[in-house]
């Protein structure tokens, strides 16, 4: 019989992406190549995220997968399933609970600590494409950290629609040198990447890159010194399950009308169940 | 002195120990005998002063456009020293070029020095707007206000007589005379202490030629900074340079101020050059 390897990758294979992480940790922001093997997900399907989480899974850890916020999506179900069947961890859908948590393009309304990694699934991990596409010249900009064209792209569209048109993927600085992709969260959650207590580690499996923000660790977004950086704006709007305000929703078209819910479906469930309690207390 | 050039070369080849005595002017030739190397540079000494203009003259191929491409950073040379003495902190001592870091090399290129290529196309970015390129400069010198930038791109597109409204057309819109414009634009918004020119007018119209030409000149005395010119043409070289080198086989020919070598020239090939204007 052959003997079942814990968390699915071996440990060649896990010291490889550990010591990636390691350097990722210690250069943030710093894009590392690593090998990526082969996932029973295809690529692209968020093996870079899952890579990380089974290498640093031991038996006491406790996992959350979430997908846009939500734990109940087919890809985070799958994934969280994965994870447990061969690893034997628990799983949890509760941000507090949770040691590691995987995640694709949200950051956990909850606020992590110290005791959590978060780890993000990402498409594309180069901030610089969209401007440089010659991966050489790349790192040279990251190694000169001569960003200019980045904010070119940023003054183009301040100059003709007023603001930045990057919805997502807002490019953030790192403790003041390396320009990073923060994988396509809002940019609601952009500042929520700023000194987070928690690990924060980013894999892109497809691309064979990951990179990290250690803790309380100074991201900033990119913009003009005097302008203002614009989130999106939810005010006045409030989930129509719970009642939440202030939090990042998701606005839903039916015929006729729109209807906003907390993307975040754990702080969700969380806040319904807090007022059932007060209720029954 | 802003910049001191000593012995510089550039062999483009594997550089045998021959390959500098067998190359040059003497001999009449820029490939090495020995070893078939092409000598672009061969030991070129030049100094310029703060607000000079130095003229580069020669024939295709004689190395006026890899000297500049040189000490702009483009290209690496093999052997020499281009000191540069613009920055204050080391106003003593000099700062060489060929040893500096890449970071120190993209702040030398982003602030100190400017380099307008003859075609327009290798000096601007066609996926970004007019004013954009113009603003990458800027922002690489290290202004972050938007509103600083914006006002500064538009002071200067009008300078070069763009209107304002075209400011965020893309390069590809506007006419070679204008493309040529907006590049010198760019190159000037970091407020250089040295500009390169490298046939800043070949490939123009005659009359937006002139035009061009006076109003580089003005912008010189205005804003007062070095410029080493390239070119083939005398009349632009009259037109804009103090001082001119005469270039042939990678090697420096002549050197002296550029009424005395038009009007007297001393070596034969300068003399053939010059008889040989239409």
């Amino acid at each position: 019989m052959i003997k079942r390897v814990f968390a699915f990758i071996d440990e060649d294979a896990k010291k490889e992406i550990r010591r990636n992480l390691l350097k990722a940790v210690a250069i943030p922001g710093y894009i590392v190549p690593f090998s990526s093997r082969e996932m029973p997900v295809a690529r692209g399907w968020g093996t870079g995220g899952l890579q990380i989480s089974l290498s640093l899974l031991q038996e006491d850890d406790c996992i959350k997968v979430t997908d846009q916020g939500c734990d109940g999506s087919v890809n985070a179900v799958n994934i969280r399933d994965f994870i447990t069947s061969v690893s034997g961890v628990k799983a949890t859908v509760n941000t507090r609970d949770a040691t590691i948590i995987q995640t694709r393009h949200r950051i956990p309304e909850h606020p992590l600590t110290e005791d959590q990694i978060l780890v993000f699934q990402v498409p594309y991990p180069e901030v610089l494409t969209m401007v440089e596409p010659d991966m050489a010249k790349q790192k040279q900009i990251h190694a000169d950290s001569d960003y200019s064209k980045l904010w070119v792209l940023l003054y183009e569209d301040t100059s003709q629609y007023g603001d930045s048109r990057i919805s997502n993927r807002y490019p953030v600085e790192i403790n003041s040198h390396y320009m990073m992709d923060p994988s396509p969260i809002p940019k609601y959650d952009i500042a929520r990447l700023n000194n987070s207590p928690a690990l924060q580690l980013f894999g892109a499996g497809r691309e064979k890159r990951l990179y990290a923000i250690p803790p309380y660790t100074r991201v900033t977004p990119l913009k003009f010194n005097d302008r203002p950086f614009i989130v999106e704006d939810f005010k006045g709007k409030s989930c129509k399950r719970c009642g939440a305000e202030g939090i990042f929703l998701d606005e839903i078209h039916t015929t006729g009308s729109v209807h906003y819910f907390c993307s975040d479906t754990e702080f969700c469930d969380n806040k319904l169940k807090e007022a059932k309690d007060a209720i029954e207390r | 002195m802003l910049l001191n050039v000593k012995e510089l070369t550039k062999v483009y080849g594997q550089f045998c120990a021959d390959c500098l005595l067998l190359t040059g002017v003497e001999q009449n030739t820029t490939i090495c005998p020995r070893c078939k190397s092409v000598i672009a540079i061969n030991r070129v000494n030049f100094s310029l002063k703060g607000n000079e203009v130095l003229g580069i003259v020669g024939e295709s191929g004689s190395g006026k456009s890899t000297l500049l491409q040189l000490i702009y950073q483009d290209i690496k040379a093999n052997s020499g020293q281009i000191i540069y003495n613009g920055l204050s902190t080391t106003q003593d001592t000099g700062f060489d070029l060929l040893d500096c870091t890449t970071t120190e090399r993209s702040f030398l290129r982003n602030i100190e020095m400017s380099m307008i290529y003859q075609s327009p196309t290798l000096g601007l970015n066609y996926l970004f707007s007019a004013g954009g390129n113009v603003a990458e400069k800027i922002i690489g010198s290290g202004e972050r206000r938007y509103k600083v930038i914006r006002e500064r791109v538009i002071r200067l597109l009008k300078r070069l007589e763009l209107p304002d409204s075209r400011v965020d057309d893309y390069p590809d819109a506007f006419s070679g005379g204008q493309q040529q414009r907006i590049q010198i634009a760019k190159a000037l918004s970091s407020s250089p202490k040295l500009l390169l020119l490298d046939e800043p007018t070949t490939g123009l119209d005659l009359s937006v030629q002139a035009k061009l030409l006076d109003l580089i000149r003005e912008l010189q005395q205005e804003m007062s900074f070095a410029m080493i010119v390239v070119s083939h043409d005398l009349g632009v070289i009259n037109h804009l340079t103090d001082v001119t080198m005469v270039m042939k086989h990678g090697s420096l020919v002549e050197y002296g101020l550029t009424d005395q070598i038009l009007e007297d020239p001393q070596h034969p090939y300068t003399q053939l050059l010059v008889s040989s204007i239409l």
